[in-house]
């Protein structure tokens, strides 16, 4: 009997680890950033928790007071973090399921609403 | 991966990043004064715009309206009909009656300095920045459409469908209002708005109000301008002159 538990207590404890694979999902920017041993969040635990706020705190001074710094801007993220398709030269949409965004939004079960307004893909023209 | 910050690593990293912010800051004095994006916008400035109905052609305007079209990727709706369609920027034709004597002029958003839209928004959606450019905050937008309701000019349009394919700078999504920016998003890197270069012609001129050696600014002390409906008191930022 206890051995069973064990097998399955270990399916679902890796059942739960094989959900959190973000690695491939990194975008392909980001992907080229950390496989030349450049890091460009600082903490990148901080941004997992606080990128709400940091977005939040963003949009208000860029479309308020016409801060348009580089820094926690949306397209930033987007033009990092979206991924290329495998065939083609397009990208993936950012919130596009199995995507970047939505690889930990699914999972915690919130819903993103950036990408209703917002563009999914970087810019025109960036390939 | 640890995902907890405490406040600890908080403030030690929140102190790192504004460090480095001010080391940065030292080393680009000069190019924040070509690129002010840094800091927020004062009302030092008020944008404005020029338009010479005598010198604007009807082909003028037509490569206004197609210019912001393409500017902002508005017009290709396909759900929406008639009063529902976006337009930003219109074509509208105004005859003396005794005279017979027509005038197109482009209307757009008047960027007025009290906006009647301000006044009736209920969430603080619609809002004015420091130098007179008024916008919609869609991140607050219910899309209740006072504003619309409100609006003189008939200048905001809703979204009534879903959208995709945005451009990066122009954000728009259905239940929202939206109308002319003044393409903030040039202007704050410098450049004219793109209903304004799209014109060959001096016929539209663009420029800070306030600033004496600014083009508009002369032109306007020099001729006869008007605004549109000035008897409501709303001190426009777009003027008309020939009308």
């Amino acid at each position: 009997m206890n051995r069973w538990m064990v097998l399955l207590l270990s399916l679902m404890v890796t059942s739960v680890f094989a959900h959190g694979h973000s690695e491939h999902t990194l975008g392909t920017e980001a992907d080229s950033i950390k496989s030349s041993d450049k890091t460009y969040h600082q903490s990148i635990s901080m941004i997992r928790k606080m990128h709400p706020e940091f977005l939040n705190h963003k949009r208000d001074k860029t479309l308020r007071q016409g801060v348009r710094t580089e820094e926690y801007s949306l397209s930033g993220c987007v033009t990092c973090h979206a991924s290329k398709k495998d065939q083609s030269n397009d990208y993936h949409a950012i919130d596009a399921s199995e995507q970047f965004c939505s690889d930990c939004h699914q999972k915690v079960a919130v819903t993103v609403d950036c990408f209703s307004c917002h563009r999914t893909t970087p810019a025109e023209g960036v390939k | 991966m640890d995902n907890t910050i405490n406040r600890r690593d908080f403030i030690k990293a929140t102190t790192a990043t504004t460090a480095g912010v001010a080391t940065l800051g030292a080393g680009i004095t000069l190019t924040t004064y070509v690129n002010a994006n840094e800091n927020p916008v004062t009302n030092e400035k008020r944008w404005g715009m020029l338009v010479d109905t005598n010198q604007l052609t009807e082909s003028d305007i037509d490569g206004m309206v197609s210019a912001c079209q393409k500017e902002h990727g508005w017009g290709d709706e396909i759900h929406s009909t008639g009063d529902q369609k976006a337009g930003w920027i219109k074509k509208v034709k105004v005859k003396d009656t005794a005279t017979q004597r027509i005038s197109n002029l482009a209307l757009m958003c008047q960027h007025c300095d009290e906006p009647p839209c301000v006044d009736v928004c209920p969430t603080n959606a619609s809002m004015k920045r420091e130098d007179g450019i008024v916008l919609v905050d869609k991140h607050l937008c219910i899309g209740c459409r006072y504003c619309m309701m409100a609006c003189p000019y008939d200048a905001r349009s809703f979204v009534h469908e879903d959208l995709t394919d945005q451009k990066e700078h122009m954000p728009r999504g259905k239940g929202t209002v939206e109308s002319c920016t003044m393409c903030v998003h040039k202007v704050d890197k410098g450049e004219q708005p793109a209903c304004v270069s799209s014109v060959k012609s001096d016929a539209v001129i663009f420029g800070d109000l306030y600033d004496a050696t600014s083009k508009i600014n002369q032109t306007l002390k020099k001729v006869q301008s008007t605004q549109i409906r000035a008897d409501l008191n709303l001190n426009t930022g777009v003027r008309y002159s020939g009308i």
